[in-house]
């Protein structure tokens, strides 16, 4: 099942488009890279697809079964926020429960159960009751993953997601990110420049080559 | 001194945005917005100038250019997504200019003016403290109802929009509540020192809270120890309560900063004198976790 389809995507920020004519269809259950040089507009088409930026001219498509109600979305250096939010980092992980709460439902004994499983899985549980001002960029990346988790998402968007992290949690996080595709039915799309490491996971890799998009099968 | 009508209705008009404005301070302080209630209440002041002019009510025309300022500043804050700074310093010059030329049309105005502009403490007349009671019931529900959206919204704008919340509505709706509780509080602090009620006691909570619930409720308790004792100050000396208001709010704000300071060079000699200097410790502590 075609999950997001792009078709002949055209987008710039001034005069010159960075994007020009970019097709891809992202299917169910897989693991994606996109990957290319720097200035490739990776991030761009990320967002052409999350619907953050209108494309010049193409179009975006989401399934029907998927809708826009289960996306999670980790920016590109979600760790340099605001060092003063004075949330602790139990706080904000919960809060990727909200879209499914809505305004006033509380929280039940399995969105608990989620943030702590959310919140071991990324090791940062010992850590719950810290200010995320206080964490290291890595750690405050894995927050963030955490609280995309927890949300539940069928696509998960990830901006550099292991940006700051060491080379096991990286492992651990490619890992884990597998599990998250196989074991539960999700599709994830991450921008990486770390192909090497990543490729035993991944499923397909969009290279972004200035411009111009090639789709890479592995 | 509560014998008096005037105070009775000072000391309820400030108990009342003391609720709201300090949380409304929490959201602008993280948004990187902190000026913003300052820019509103000069454009506010243009409004008051206008109504005056045109012999309108001098209150709604501020309270309607507030809002319209917030919402003005929200679109520009769109238009200069990397200069956030800009939309302030646009809008807060045109409020100003705005304000006195119109002020230069009708010289009579001036005197009046000194008590927008420093706050009076019989400035809150029954019109306003029914106008200020009907802001915080507004401002309670936006904030309470909504506090799980502003979360998000506060946090990352980009996730929030993707995770469903209706980040344009929502900004807008936060631009017409700040313009809302601005006008409101102006009649109390005065136009030149309004941010000083939003802005001073958030800056005094975000260095404390443990959490964001309670930065908000921190940020309050501060607020209303600073108003009420601030008017109960100005009603003794016969100052204007802006003054004495923000000036309360700033000792309380640098008696925190210095306590925590005192408080954190007192641990780290306790840790050091112990014996060992703290990233030693902590690597030992380390050592012995893997070990046992």
């Amino acid at each position: 099942m075609i999950f997001c389809s792009l078709r002949d995507i055209v987008f710039g920020y001034e005069n010159e488009p960075v994007i020009r004519n970019v097709s891809a269809d992202i299917h169910a259950g897989e693991f994606i890279a996109v990957s290319g040089p720097n200035g490739a507009a990776k991030t761009t088409l990320l967002k052409l697809m999350l619907g953050l930026l209108k494309p010049w001219s193409g179009t975006v498509r989401f399934s029907a079964e998927l809708g826009r109600s289960r996306v999670a979305y980790v920016p590109q250096q979600a760790s340099s926020f605001n060092a003063g939010f004075p949330s602790k980092v139990i706080e904000l992980v919960r809060s990727g429960c909200y879209p499914e709460l809505g305004l006033f439902r509380r929280f039940r004994r399995e969105q608990h159960e989620l943030v702590e499983e959310a919140l071991k899985a990324v090791g940062l549980w010992e850590l719950r009751n810290r200010k995320i001002g206080e964490l290291s960029g890595g750690q405050k990346q894995k927050a963030c993953i955490a609280r995309a988790i927890v949300q539940q998402p069928d696509l998960l968007v990830l901006d550099e997601p292991v940006t700051g992290m060491d080379a096991a949690s990286r492992t651990r996080f490619y890992e884990w990110m597998r599990q998250q595709v196989k074991e539960e039915g999700r599709t994830v799309i991450m921008v990486t420049h770390g192909l090497d490491e990543a490729q035993d996971y991944l499923d397909r890799v969009i290279y972004l080559e200035g411009k111009e998009e090639s789709d890479v099968s592995i | 001194m509560f014998q008096y009508e005037f105070m009775q209705r000072a000391f309820l008009a400030a108990g009342l945005i003391s609720l709201i404005a300090p949380v409304l301070g929490v959201y602008l302080v993280l948004r990187r917005q902190s000026l913003m209630s300052d820019t509103l209440s000069h454009v506010s002041m243009a409004g008051v100038a206008l109504g005056s002019v045109l012999h309108l009510s001098p209150v709604l025309c501020g309270f309607l250019f507030a809002i319209l300022g917030g919402i003005v500043i929200e679109q520009l804050r769109r238009t200069y997504r990397s200069y956030s700074e800009v939309p302030v310093a646009i809008i807060m010059t045109s409020g100003l200019a705005l304000a006195m030329v119109l002020m230069s049309l009708k010289t009579s105005l001036n005197k009046s003016f000194n008590s927008y502009l420093f706050g009076s403490i019989v400035a809150v007349s029954e019109t306003q403290l029914i106008v200020i009671a009907a802001v915080t019931v507004i401002g309670l529900l936006f904030f309470v109802l909504l506090r799980r959206p502003l979360y998000s919204l506060t946090f990352e704008e980009d996730t929030a929009a993707v995770s469903g919340v209706r980040v344009k509505l929502l900004s807008f709706a936060f631009a017409v509540v700040t313009g809302m509780i601005v006008a409101a509080a102006m009649p109390i602090v005065g136009v030149l020192l309004v941010s000083s009620m939003i802005v001073l006691p958030s800056a005094f909570a975000l260095r404390f809270a443990g959490g964001f619930a309670s930065a908000s409720v921190l940020a309050v308790a501060t607020g209303m120890i600073g108003v009420f004792s601030g008017l109960t100050a100005s009603y003794y000396t016969n100052t204007p309560p802006g003054g004495i208001i923000a000036l309360i709010l700033l000792a309380i704000l640098l008696v925190g900063i210095g306590v925590k300071r005192v408080v954190k060079r007192t641990a780290k000699r306790r840790i050091a004198k112990a014996g060992m200097p703290v990233r030693q410790q902590t690597h030992q502590t380390l050592k012995e976790g893997a070990s046992k």
